[in-house]
């Protein structure tokens, strides 16, 4: 049980936690990202305070709280995402500026692409580490 | 001048802003004793005890947020003292000290260096708290050596330095440790004794590894553990019970924010940099260190294409080396990759104000500078510093810290490249 000599370990714990906080929400994730490629530009050497500031990126609040001017990622009932400024607030409706929608994806056992309807495509490889450096893949305990 | 006459046993808080003159008697200041005709000066956000050892006079002048404060007892622990007088008696060669921030561990390095001095002992103070410097500027730790009596470390004359870099030990640890080595070991030739004081990282993985190899490394006789509570136990747990001193914090110790800390490297940066200079280096004279630049075989640049404007190129272990004239792009870099495996790029002109330490052939730190600009086509880098004679510099360090030359710091450098 040596101790770690740099902040790596906990940087890398802390974006795969909210990566998995934030799972079925693309514009916080997105947010985070964002943060973090900015921090890291900014600040590379110190690692323990992009960890320490990463989690303050997306952070719970009760909609009576939000101002105007402020960003804000707001999940609806039915499944869809919105981000953006919050131009308006009332008791009834908060309206965004500067807005992105996403519907969520939902599971499905199986789906059919018409070709035409695809612009690009990628490959994900999802067990790398055994495919890229086995020697490395050791057996989880 | 509003004067003050106290009796042997008098205790008072200095506060600065403050200047200070013995009219007559003597007092300890910070330990030091003062006679008839010394004078001190207290800065702003700075405060220090007068004891009074023999019944004195002082006048005093006040600036902002200046305050002479009457106390009615000591603020020194006694435990201070009985440690300090140990020392006396058995004359260990290392003392460091342990703490977390603001616990006054400066202060305690500067009481026991100026009461060594009291009785005949000469101490070598070392600075390693590379934000927060007070023997040499921000980015080194230094050396100094307790030739007279001084209310702050920082009045201290700078004896040796080295650079580290950075405002913080965060990935610069192979820096800070062998600094830490090195400066003992220099302070061990010019003193009786070596005081190292530590930064107050205490917790987490890398803060225990810092304060855990530094001890491994410097080996110290007393370990001085200035704790509130019982913060440092987990770190004396390493060390022999027998080296271990806990001492309790002296009252009135002062606390301050990260922008006040901010502001302090500043000021002692741009008082720094006030009589720098421009100073022409010779790439071919002068040693590059702790960077990738200088470290490989020369790359003819007309064998790289025109496409990536390349001002310099050299093959290195781990790939190549291209330095360009604008910011390379994708295509040229994938061209590169194909040839040499990986290829580490800098853009002409990202160096300008990093941070760099520059010293002798013996490694000794001459001073510190800030890049101007490097001609990588002649192999020349204009460096503003107050170090005058180029012909002296051996090598250049870089650091990971960009400055203005008024002491504003504008940034840090992704290390690998500036």
């Amino acid at each position: 049980m040596t101790l770690e000599q740099s902040e790596y370990q906990r940087l890398v714990e802390i974006i795969i936690e909210l990566s998995e906080r934030y799972r079925g929400d693309p514009n916080a994730r997105e947010a985070i990202l964002s943060e973090l490629r900015t921090l890291y530009k900014k600040i590379p050497i110190y690692p323990g305070i992009i960890t320490m500031l990463l989690p303050k990126v997306v952070q719970p609040i009760e909609m009576d709280k939000l101002k105007e001017g402020e960003e804000t990622v707001l999940v609806l009932k039915d499944g869809r995402m919105v981000s953006g400024k919050v131009a308006e607030i009332s008791p009834t409706e908060i309206k965004l500026a500067e807005c992105k929608q996403l519907d969520i994806s939902r599971p499905a056992e199986k789906v059919s692409v018409r070709r035409g309807d695809v612009q690009e495509a990628k490959l994900v490889t999802r067990v790398v580490l055994e495919k890229e450096w086995p020697t490395l893949n050791f057996e989880e305990e | 001048m509003p004067e003050l006459k106290l009796k042997h046993g008098d205790v008072a808080m200095l506060e600065g802003q403050l200047s200070l003159e013995v009219k007559g008697g003597e007092v300890l200041i910070s330990g030091g004793l003062h006679g008839k005709g010394s004078k001190v000066v207290i800065p702003r956000a700075k405060s220090v005890p007068l004891e009074v050892e023999e019944d004195a006079l002082v006048t005093y002048t006040l600036g902002q947020d200046g305050k002479v404060e009457q106390l009615s007892e000591r603020t020194i622990p006694r435990e201070w003292d009985a440690l300090i007088s140990e020392i006396i008696q058995r004359r260990p060669k290392v003392i460091l000290v342990m703490g977390n921030v603001d616990v006054g561990k400066s202060f305690f390095t500067t009481y026991l260096a100026n009461t060594m001095l009291r009785h005949g002992l000469r101490a070598g103070a070392i600075d390693s708290d590379v934000g927060q410097s007070d023997i040499g500027p921000p980015t080194t730790m230094g050396l100094g050596i307790f030739e007279r009596p001084v209310a702050l470390l920082y009045e201290v004359p700078l004896s040796s330095a080295y650079f580290v870099g950075s405002m913080s030990p965060s990935e610069h640890m192979l820096e800070f440790v062998v600094g830490v080595k090195w400066l003992v070991e220099h302070g061990l030739k010019k003193a009786d004794m070596a005081i190292v004081n530590t930064p107050g990282w205490i917790f987490g993985g890398p803060g225990r590894s810092l304060q855990l190899y530094t001890l491994e490394t410097v080996d110290p006789d007393i370990v001085v553990a200035l704790q509130r509570e019982e913060e440092l136990e987990h770190l004396l747990s390493s060390v022999p019970p027998a080296r271990v001193r806990r001492l309790p914090v002296s009252a009135k110790v002062r606390s301050r924010s990260s922008a006040e800390r901010a502001s302090l490297r500043a000021m002692f940066l741009g008082k720094y940099f006030e009589d720098a200079g421009k100073l022409l280096l010779d790439l071919q004279k002068a040693r590059l260190k702790r960077c990738y630049l200088h470290t490989g075989r020369p790359v003819d640049v007309g064998t790289l294409g025109a496409q990536a404007q390349v001002l310099h190129a050299e093959q290195m272990p781990e790939g190549v080396l291209v330095v360009t004239k604008r910011k390379m792009d994708e295509n040229a870099i994938r061209e590169l990759e194909a040839r040499f495996g990986h290829v580490r790029t800098i853009t002409q002109g990202s160096e300008r104000n990093v941070i760099v330490g520059l010293t002798n052939d013996a490694n000794e730190l001459l001073g510190i500078g800030i890049i101007e600009r490097i001609d990588y086509e002649r192999g020349q880098m204009a460096v503003l510093t107050p170090v005058k004679n180029a012909g002296e510099v051996a090598a250049v360090q870089f650091g990971s810290m960009r400055i203005k030359p008024d002491g504003e710091e504008i940034g840090t450098v992704k290390q690998g490249t500036f």
